[in-house]
């Protein structure tokens, strides 16, 4: 681990809130997130209103760093499609 | 876009035909450019990787057909998929090396006195006190597990490679590092800590 700082960062702590402020009783988990993340992704490109399986992989996303990496690339590809 | 006519999921379901063959041709063209598109500039990435990247991507969508709802074009589904393999790959290779000795460890540390600096958000009395009741709630409400994982997702380890090391599954890491969020954030609500506390908080 990279373990050269001996205590956390304020922007690690400030990370820690910020999950739990966007923390909800249902969540999508990745697996999920993966499954409804084209729908997502062509929606947003559209603008298109949100709807409730949108609404909650815009929630993961903000959530989870890989599955907004993974999304980030696929909109790089809509994109370049277009 | 010259394919969005075709009926992807029949077509490549249709075993021993010639448009099945042709048709996971078509996509195995359709994963490599996208995917060519999206790691374009990474260093880590050679054009063996691409190859390796867009067969497994292949096969995991043909395994996966029956999850296809037709929400969203079928190529936006399968780049989806093939981009995780990508990546999950990518992430994989750069921590091989960590084990689970050292998560469980560095994930002990965030109980030490002086891991979460008092005025970690800011020194006026609600943050450090939105602080001092984090830290607390972390010692208390969590297992060495749920510490763990979390430590690990702030040091950006791949969440595949803490649930490999925590020898679960991927949902059940999932819901373990939900049900330590949601602790926690009961905590801060006994606390009277409201979300508009917590949005003031991270916004420094
Ligand atoms: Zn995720």
């Amino acid at each position: 681990m990279k373990q050269e700082e001996e205590r956390l960062t304020s922007g690690q702590v400030g990370s820690i809130v910020k999950m739990l402020g966007l923390t909800t009783d249902r969540e999508f988990n990745c697996t999920e997130c993966l499954q409804n993340v084209s729908e997502f992704a062509e929606s947003q490109l559209a603008g298109k209103p949100v709807t409730e399986i949108i609404a909650r992989v815009e929630q993961h996303l903000a959530l989870c760093p890989e599955c907004s990496e993974e999304y980030d690339a696929l909109r790089k590809i809509l994109q370049a499609g277009q | 876009m010259a394919h969005t006519e075709i009926d992807w999921p029949a077509t490549l379901r249709a075993t021993d035909s010639v448009e099945q063959a042709a048709a996971v041709r078509e996509l195995r063209d359709v994963l490599q450019t996208g995917l060519r598109v999206a790691l374009n500039g990474r260093s880590d990435v050679s054009e063996a990787h691409l190859e390796d990247f867009t067969q497994e991507g292949v096969v995991r969508i043909l395994a996966r057909l029956d999850q296809f709802q037709g929400r969203s074009k079928f190529t936006t589904w399968a780049q989806a998929i093939a981009l995780n393999v990508a990546f999950t790959e990518l992430r994989r290779k750069r921590w091989q090396d960590v084990s689970l000795d050292a998560l469980m460890a560095d994930g002990e540390r965030m109980t030490e006195p002086g891991m979460i600096a008092d005025n970690a958000l800011g020194a006026d009395e609600d943050r450090m006190r939105l602080v001092a009741v984090l830290r607390q709630a972390i010692e208390n409400d969590l297992t060495p597990k749920q510490r763990a994982a979390i430590m690990g997702e702030l040091r950006e380890m791949p969440f595949d490679q803490i649930v490999e090391l925590l020898g679960t599954s991927r949902s059940a890491a999932y819901k373990m590092l939900h049900d330590a969020r949601r602790a926690l954030k009961q905590r801060l609500h006994e606390a009277g800590i409201t979300g508009a506390d917590i949005q003031n908080a991270f916004s420094l």
